[in-house]
């Protein structure tokens, strides 16, 4: 909807704008302009917004205090698969929670819906065990498999469900005269059709294992295998104390990626889950 | 081109039965119109033939071969959908060969039939456009295009007219018609507009609450309708039905006596049954008043209380009758209809 506003108030709905971009803008700020001052800067009074001195050896400190390109690595490596894994099973499970009809699938779509309701720290325990009877503690694999067949899968093959149930019943059908099966009605057909909700999945999904904190802490043990919000917490110094300026530097390089996600598809991110009726 | 044999097929949902043995020879080469009001049955049993839906009694065949449990696509049919299902990612030559591609069909015999029916429907100059750079017509004529590509043995169409303007759907009509004629491919189609069922085809099946009424030629069911919901059904506007007494002085109906054809033998109760233009003014006819004039230019139709019973009239001359005024008509005694009072049946 288009409105015509008066000069004056445009200029009042912007200057509103502005000072409410303020709480969003300002941490950011605060990080990257932190992370190449001297630590003493940092909480000078009055604070400055634009640093004095620019100190750019915080960046090559953080690689020197940890194996941070591994711990990035890891990250990066991790986050893809799960991205990959859980676009592949949601849109497989939705797929098949909205077309496939058998018995009981309304009954079973809501089970695995209560999946969501279950807070993470409730299973982490009980997950722990069985990765360490598993022998996979200080491994990578409890990152990627709980992740992919966990709840940010369910809430991933929620939309993908949605987004199914909307695609017009008489494209499947078309597709079925055309001569194809199952699979290919969903591998020609529905998959291509879903990139918008596919697009959403994947970056929530890749900004979800990205920021995850509590899994890694508790299932990794060495930096080696450090993701990058658990490698975040190291930059401390001999009494317990946050290196400021080298974590912020830290917090920079790891907030890049998820910037560049956004900065990229937003527009595919909102457009998908538009698609899926999961908008306001 | 093969036939198609419906013998008792029947379907219900649960305990629903929504179509009750339905007996059709469709001839080979046939263009077979399925008409009937919506919840008919005309869809599910079109879904029916192409194996969209399952069989519950009965069976189907294509060519002498029982279909009901094959898969659509073994079944050499193709169908044009109500809202076209074209695969929205795909180009028009995309849409058109993807039948093709999925039977095995090499690069170059794809191009040939794609360009074959794309010159048959004028899309040649789109075959690069997506489906949502095309106007409604050209969506309706790739949905076409789609089908005949594969040279199948029967086309079905499931009210492909429906989301066209009304110019356009007429011109799709015939052009419909014109591919008929022009492959000669064995045609079931499903509409609800007894326009569309009168003009395109050899036959025509009535169908109502998951039962064929009748099934004729166009002329033939408006002529001689089995019963009345094919007499209410196929016409417009619809024939005027009149309820009343058969006697010996005439047809006996609220506050009028109305005439009946000659050879007329049955007596007692009866619904009358006379088309609107089979009402002709006559200055001995029959005192009418008038209600509703409505001017079409060609025709003049006009509503009007005969007795105590509200019909309508067609007539080919410009009348200057207003509302409350009287005028007289007078049916033609060829061309009136029978019913019986209790069945609907036909009785003369």
């Amino acid at each position: 909807m288009k409105t015509d506003l008066s000069p004056r108030m445009t200029v009042a709905l912007y200057g509103l704008m502005c000072v409410l971009l303020i709480p969003f803008v300002f941490p950011t700020w605060w990080m990257v302009t932190s992370s190449v001052k001297p630590i003493s800067d940092i909480f000078a009074f009055p604070p400055d917004l634009w640093p004095r001195r620019f100190d750019f050896s915080t960046y090559a400190q953080v690689f020197e205090l940890q194996p941070f390109a591994r711990q990035y690595w890891n990250s990066a490596y991790i986050a893809a698969v799960v991205t990959a894994g859980t676009m592949a099973v949601s849109s497989m499970a939705g797929y098949a929670f909205a077309r496939i009809r058998f018995p009981f699938s309304n009954a079973i779509f809501m089970v695995v819906l209560l999946g969501l309701l279950i807070p993470s720290e409730v299973t982490i325990v009980p997950l722990f065990q069985m990765f360490l009877k598993w022998g996979m503690i200080n491994t990578h694999w409890p990152l990627i498999l709980v992740p992919i067949f966990g709840a940010p899968s369910v809430f991933a093959t929620f939309v993908m469900r949605q987004f199914f149930i909307a695609l017009p019943v008489e494209l499947e059908e078309a597709a079925r005269v055309d001569g194809l099966g199952r699979f290919k009605i969903f591998w020609t057909i529905a998959l291509p059709l879903a990139r918008p909700a596919l697009g959403a999945v994947a970056i929530f999904t890749f900004l979800h294992s990205w920021n995850l904190y509590l899994e890694p802490i508790v299932f990794l043990s060495s930096t080696q295998m450090f993701t990058l919000p658990q490698a975040l917490t190291q930059f401390t110094d001999a009494y317990g104390g946050a290196m400021w300026n080298i974590q912020l530097a830290a917090a920079t390089m790891t907030a890049i990626p998820v910037l560049l996600v956004f900065i990229v598809a937003q527009k595919q991110f909102v457009e998908g889950l538009a698609h899926t009726g999961l908008k306001g | 081109m093969a036939p198609v044999t419906l013998k008792a097929v029947a379907k219900s949902y649960g305990s629903t039965q929504v179509l009750h043995g339905i007996d059709i020879a469709i001839a080979d080469g046939e263009f077979v119109v399925l008409v009937g009001p919506s919840g008919c049955g005309k869809s599910t049993l079109l879904r029916m033939i192409a194996g969209l839906e399952t069989v519950t009694g009965g069976a189907i065949e294509i060519g002498g071969r029982v279909v009901n449990d094959l898969e659509p696509k073994d079944r050499d049919i193709a169908m044009v959908f109500q809202n076209y299902a074209l695969y929205p990612h795909m180009t028009v030559a995309t849409n058109m060969g993807f039948s093709l591609e999925h039977r095995g069909a090499s690069k170059a015999e794809i191009a040939e039939r794609v360009r074959w029916a794309a010159g048959i429907l004028g899309l040649t100059h789109l075959l690069e456009r997506y489906p949502k750079q095309l106007s409604g017509g050209q969506r309706q004529r790739v949905a076409m295009g789609r089908a005949i590509v594969r040279n199948p043995q029967v086309f079905l169409f499931d009210e492909p007219l429906s989301n066209l303007d009304a110019k356009l759907r007429v011109v799709m009509r015939g052009e419909i018609k014109g591919l008929h004629q022009r492959l000669g491919v064995t045609t079931v189609y499903v509409t609800h507009d007894q326009v569309e069922a009168m003009t395109m085809a050899d036959r025509i099946v009535v169908m109502n609450g998951g039962r064929v009424e009748q099934i004729g030629a166009p002329l033939e069911l408006y002529d001689r309708p089995a019963n009345l919901f094919v007499a209410g059904f196929i016409g417009s506007p619809a024939m005027n039905i009149i309820g009343g007494t058969i006697t010996e002085g005439g047809f006996e109906a609220a506050g009028i006596t109305l005439p009946l054809p000659a050879g007329v033998t049955a007596r007692g109760r009866a619904s009358y049954g006379i088309r609107p233009e089979h009402l002709a003014m006559a200055g001995d006819g029959l005192a009418a008043t008038v209600t509703l004039v409505e001017p079409m230019g060609s025709e003049t139709q006009v509503s009007m209380t005969l007795g105590e019973e509200a019909i309508v009239g067609v007539f080919r001359e410009r009348l200057s009758a207003r509302p409350g005024e009287t005028i007289r008509v007078r049916p033609d005694p060829a061309a009136i209809h029978l019913f019986d009072a209790e069945s609907g049946a036909r009785i003369g």
